[in-house]
């Protein structure tokens, strides 16, 4: 722990003048700023967390990184973004009555002489295969064709880009990761503080359900529940996950609530007649979070690993969804297409190990315990 | 200590008619019935009429509504009777033991090697704790630790197996495995079973060095191994007898909890390698809405993993007399 030079300069300035003034002393940092400051001390940490927000802002831009419509286009008149049609069909709306079928740079010129669009960056298609002189003078995606300057990763048995997959599946990931876990921390906080806090039958109900969960393997269930509904979507997916995969927030939740009721300041709380509810929410649990958040990381990469090794049993998103799951697939039935199999393993690997680092990093910050033996880099 | 086993059994076998009745009730509601899913998948034009479907699902007791069907499977539990198979036309009881030899073929060696690589390699982490080397052996660790493992069957099959083809891609047994001697019949299976016994170790090997490293850590940390230190006596007698033995009792705890993983087999790895054991037949069954085995199997993995837990607490007690159970 250094001290800051100025704050010292201060110190000693009040000395002299032998009046200490309280109000210039420097003040003390919050527990989430002396947690950062102490998660940005590790540096593999940091740059884990810098490779989620790289791949987030891939996720975000991926219809403008590569695509085959075009990001900003000017027709008959109007400014549109066709680009964002791999968030919705509704951005294309237009298009589609024109009956542009999907394939913009031609018929663009044809329909409307006077358009004109930005294009993103690679022009490969993620769900389809590119055909030929589809752009100006651009050769036909090969079938099964190995990695080369017109698709960086190959292309798998149909001729669609990997590399174009692979950028739009980084969303899917992503938003699995992030939305199922989302889930799951909803649940697993509100089931566990109420055990937590209320204790007895409360306890013993919640406490049988978490048991009953965890004693069915999470595979198998989550198979159940998505055979249960009839045309899973990827919201539903999400959802099927986050299900499955609260019990160990839950727990932990349930075990500091045990631990922090007992506190002098709740008991205070208590005798000033605050509802159970206020003290559940304002006085517990901003104290219960931090521990609860590295389950939750953890939880995320296994989100994305689970919704991976659906893709690859064949019961992941529906076709217009592409995912890095499904492209091992792809790769298994056809194991002389390497490309098929190495790209998304790695990047699979990758995000794992970046999600677990934060979980450790964040682990270590918030838990004034291992701070010692993680504080040397 | 009797007193909390008998309570916890009691709680234990309400838990499982929790379990089993979520799961009954799930499967039903499942689109598709055994009959239907069997038929449709080979032939679309096969499809039996409506009245031979009636027939066929009378004579399964497919046709009684499902808490009532659930209350007949409950009884014939009871009387050890997990009922047969729709799909293979065998008894449950005779499935599952089929399919338990191969994954344990896999889960005994691996869970074996585990532990006779993980504790020397916790050990020497902790031991060596800050030096170069340690650095070394715990980044690699901690990267094969975030590998996961259908990726990581998929690599190895990709270039041990296509590539050098050093092993079967998949398979338990080659082709002409009636054939062979004894000897070569052995060979034969531990040649196939290389590539998943390694798949299923190298993640749990990073995972329980880790473990057995940390906690050796935060033993040595203790005041008694000042004390031993001060005494004199070497490192390696510290390091054995007065630190190791402290890490048992988390690691025994740990092993309670691996054993239901024993049997269970992994869906995904058993797919990868297809390889006949649990995992794939659980996948199996709920893909066919073989209602009978799906029930056996996970009546089977819910018994083992209650089992499991509390074999862990009471080990637990045994190994630490500070622990008591009964308060």
């Amino acid at each position: 722990m250094s001290i800051d030079p100025k704050a010292e300069n201060q110190f000693e300035m009040s000395e002299d003048l032998e009046t200490v003034e309280i109000a210039k002393l420097k003040k003390s940092p919050g527990f989430w700023k002396e947690a950062w400051g102490q998660f940005r001390k590790r540096k593999l940490a940091k740059l884990a967390l810098m490779l989620v927000c790289f791949l987030g802002f891939i996720a975000l831009f991926s219809p403008a990184i590569v695509g085959t419509k075009p990001v900003i286009a000017k027709y008959k008149g109007n400014i549109y973004f066709p680009a964002m049609g791999y968030f919705s069909p509704k951005w294309e709306a237009v298009f589609t009555k024109d009956k542009f079928y999907k394939r913009y740079p031609k018929t663009l010129k044809v329909k409307d002489p006077e358009s004109w669009a930005i294009w993103p960056l690679f022009f490969n298609d993620p769900a389809r295969r590119v055909e030929e002189d589809e752009w100006p003078g651009r050769a036909e995606n090969p079938q099964a064709g190995e990695p080369s300057s017109l698709n960086f990763f190959g292309t798998d048995t149909r001729g669609v880009d990997v590399f174009a997959q692979m950028v739009h599946g980084t969303r899917t990931a992503l938003l699995v990761g992030f939305v199922s876990m989302g889930i799951a921390a909803t649940i697993g906080i509100t089931m566990g503080a109420l055990a937590g806090f209320f204790g007895g039958w409360v306890d013993t109900i919640i406490s049988r359900i978490i048991e009953v969960v965890m004693c069915i393997p999470t595979l198998v269930l989550i198979l159940a529940l998505i055979a249960v509904i009839e045309s899973p979507g990827i919201w539903a997916m999400m959802a099927v996950i986050g299900m499955t995969g609260w019990t160990g927030i839950a727990r932990l939740t349930r075990a500091e609530f045990l631990k922090l009721k007992q506190m002098e300041y709740v008991a205070a709380a208590r005798v000033l007649g605050v509802s159970p509810f206020r003290i559940i929410y304002k006085y517990l649990l901003p104290n219960a979070l931090a521990p609860v958040l590295v389950p939750i990381t953890f939880g995320i990469a296994s989100a994305i690993l689970i919704e991976s090794g659906l893709s690859y049993l064949g019961f992941g998103a529906p076709p217009p969804n592409p995912s890095w799951g499904k492209l091992l697939r792809l790769g298994q039935s056809n194991y002389q297409n390497w490309w098929l199999i190495l790209f998304p393993g790695l990047s699979i690997f990758l995000t794992v190990l970046a999600y677990n680092l934060i979980g450790e990093g964040l682990q270590e910050a918030t838990d004034p315990r291992l701070r010692e033996s993680g504080s040397r880099e | 200590m009797l007193s909390y086993i008998v309570r916890r059994i009691a709680i234990g076998a309400f838990t499982l008619l929790l379990i089993t009745f979520v799961i009954y009730g799930l499967i039903r509601f499942m689109p598709g019935t055994p009959l239907t899913v069997d038929m449709a998948e080979l032939d679309p034009s096969k499809q039996m009429s409506e009245k031979r479907l009636k027939e066929l699902a009378a004579s399964y007791g497919l046709d009684k509504p499902w808490p009532e069907a659930y209350m007949l499977w409950v009884g014939n539990v009871f009387q050890g009777d997990l009922g047969r198979s729709f799909s293979r036309n065998k008894p449950v009881a005779d499935l599952i033991g089929e399919r338990i030899g191969p994954t344990l073929l896999l889960s005994i060696p691996s869970l074996m090697l585990t532990f006779f690589l993980s504790i020397p390699i916790g050990i020497y982490s902790a031991a060596r704790s800050g030096k170069p080397d340690e650095r070394v052996v715990s980044t690699f660790l901690y990267m094969l630790y975030s590998f996961p493992g259908f990726v990581a069957a998929l690599f190895l099959q990709l270039y041990l197996a296509v590539e050098f083809e050093w092993f079967p891609l998949f398979g338990m047994v080659s082709d002409n495995y009636e054939s062979m001697s004894t000897f070569e019949k052995v060979k034969d299976l531990a040649w196939h079973s290389f590539l998943p016994i390694t798949v299923y170790t190298y993640a749990s090997l990073a995972y329980y060095s880790r473990f057995v490293r940390a906690n050796l850590q935060e033993v040595l940390r203790q005041d008694y191994i000042r004390t031993a230190k001060s005494k004199g006596l070497g490192p390696v007698r510290v390091l054995w007898h007065h630190a190791f033995r402290n890490t048992l009792i988390p690691l025994v705890t740990l092993v309670g909890l691996t054993l239901p993983s024993l049997l269970s087999g992994s869906v995904i790895i058993e797919q990868i390698f297809t390889w006949p054991g649990m995992g794939r037949q659980f996948f199996e069954s709920i893909t066919e809405r073989d209602y009978p085995t799906v029930m056996g199997l996970t009546l089977m993995f819910a018994v083992i993993t209650l089992a499991a837990q509390l074999l862990a607490d009471v080990l637990y007690a045994v190994v630490d007399p500070r622990i008591r159970l009964d308060s």
